[in-house]
């Protein structure tokens, strides 16, 4: 990542090829467009300050910044401090979404797969990821036992994996 | 002992931060001694990193764009040595006295000078390429916008309203309620404008047969404009044509002095 060492241009061209998606993973999550760009401001700015961060080992940027965007986002809406380091994100992609028509047919895939599970298990991963509920706070919302929404959740992305690693 | 593995549903929620904080601690401390559990975690980051990046991409907020890059320029200047440190260490030792080392040096100052130039036209082009596509993506959010306007501008189940201005004081109205047969009438106005205090309102009742209006009533409406006729004494038998108000002075006139406050027409179902 070219990051490294302060290159303004480099960071410029991240923001650009990533911004959007950033951007749009934080206002799903807080639906407020000025909250979603405070923290995709704070997303890159971490990149910034500590490109270190991130290196090829921990997976694609891309996914990387996808699941710091989601994880502050959470943070955000529950008005609490991050509750991890940037440091603890570490994650195996199965598939190279380098180019952006390859993420794009990626990304069809995933919002087909995610749309055909069954309706308790979207509406757990919706709780869980995008609305930031606890698995305590998923059961007592809905009614149901702990270990049911812990199961719903993990068999949607069993699902997910097995579909796109397929 | 080995200590047995996080199941894959705690890992799901750890990595989510679904967890109660109580059960963080522990599923901490195994994935600091486990590079298996590690491992998975990693892979349930990866599928977790597929449902965000599914998300419907929106375009960015106007000007953000500008606010980040001024914002990085801000941290830049501030923070500056660090880049100006990694740019110096680029420069290149000093070249060596013989021949054969100076022809060198100038091929690669040749090589550099094209790198330089292919650098900046590189970067050029890749501003030129930033420009469109956040043009790009502004343009499509102005089209899915004009597509919902289109949406609701067309869609049957939009209801349509006309609105128009609002009277800032609301128009006097009357009520009557007449039996021709029994000559009983009972009047009710409402939103009446207040009278001085050698003025009042007349009511008249204009006969069918084309007689001169009769008098049907002295009144003075109350704080709020109401006011109410009720029985006068009328002669019986007489079809109304219409009925009308009008201002009289205080004890009332014989016949209605223009102009007509409130006029109504008796329809032919009988009101």
């Amino acid at each position: 990542m070219r990051t490294k060492g302060g290159d303004q241009q480099a960071m410029t061209e991240l923001f650009d090829r990533y911004g959007s998606m950033v951007y749009s993973i934080a206002l799903r999550v807080l639906n407020d467009p000025g909250q979603a760009e405070d923290v995709m401001q704070e997303v890159f700015f971490q990149v910034w300050r500590n490109p270190k961060a991130f290196v090829a080992g921990r997976g694609s940027l891309g996914a990387w910044l996808a699941v710091m965007a989601r994880n502050r986002a959470i943070d955000s809406l529950r008005r609490r401090r991050p509750t991890d380091s940037v440091d603890d994100i570490v994650l195996v992609s199965q598939t190279d979404i380098g180019s952006d028509v390859e993420r794009n047919r990626m990304m069809e895939k995933v919002r087909g797969v995610l749309k055909d599970l069954p309706m308790e298990q979207q509406k757990s991963v919706e709780m869980a990821f995008f609305e930031g509920l606890t698995h305590s706070e998923i059961a007592a919302r809905t009614g149901d036992p702990l270990g049911t929404v812990k199961t719903r959740i993990r068999s949607a992305l069993m699902t997910l994996r097995k579909a796109i690693g397929a | 002992m080995q200590e047995e593995h996080i199941p894959q549903e705690d890992l799901v929620l750890y990595a989510m931060q679904a967890m109660q904080s109580h059960e963080l601690a522990a599923v901490r401390l195994h994935l600091d001694g486990c590079a298996e559990c590690r491992h998975a975690l990693a892979e349930v980051n990866g599928d977790l990193a597929l449902v965000a990046m599914s998300v419907e991409q929106k375009p960015l907020p106007v000007g953000a764009r500008q606010r980040f890059v001024e914002r990085l320029a801000a941290d830049a200047s501030r923070t500056g040595g660090a880049v100006a440190a990694s740019v110096i260490s680029m420069e290149s030792k000093r070249p060596a006295r013989n021949a054969a080392l100076w022809i060198g040096c100038l091929a690669a100052a040749a090589s550099l000078f094209f790198a330089f130039s292919l650098q900046q036209k590189v970067r050029m082009l890749s501003d030129q390429l930033a420009q469109q596509q956040q043009a790009a993506v502004q343009q499509a959010a102005a089209n899915a916008r004009a597509q919902q306007v289109l949406d609701v501008l067309t869609a049957p189940s939009a209801k349509r309203v006309l609105l128009t201005a609002a009277k800032a004081k609301p128009e006097p109205t009357g009520r009557a309620v007449y039996l021709a047969d029994n000559g009983g009438l009972v009047f009710q106005a409402n939103d009446l404008g207040q009278l001085e205090a050698d003025k009042t309102y007349e009511l008249w009742i204009i006969p069918a047969n084309g007689q001169a209006p009769i008098p049907a009533g002295l009144f003075r409406p109350d704080p709020t404009g109401s006011a109410s006729v009720v029985l006068p004494p009328l002669p019986k038998g007489v079809p109304a044509k219409a009925f009308g108000v009008t201002i009289e002075k205080a004890e009332g006139s014989a016949s209605p002095t223009a102009p007509i406050i409130l006029v109504g027409a008796v329809a032919a179902t009988g009101e």
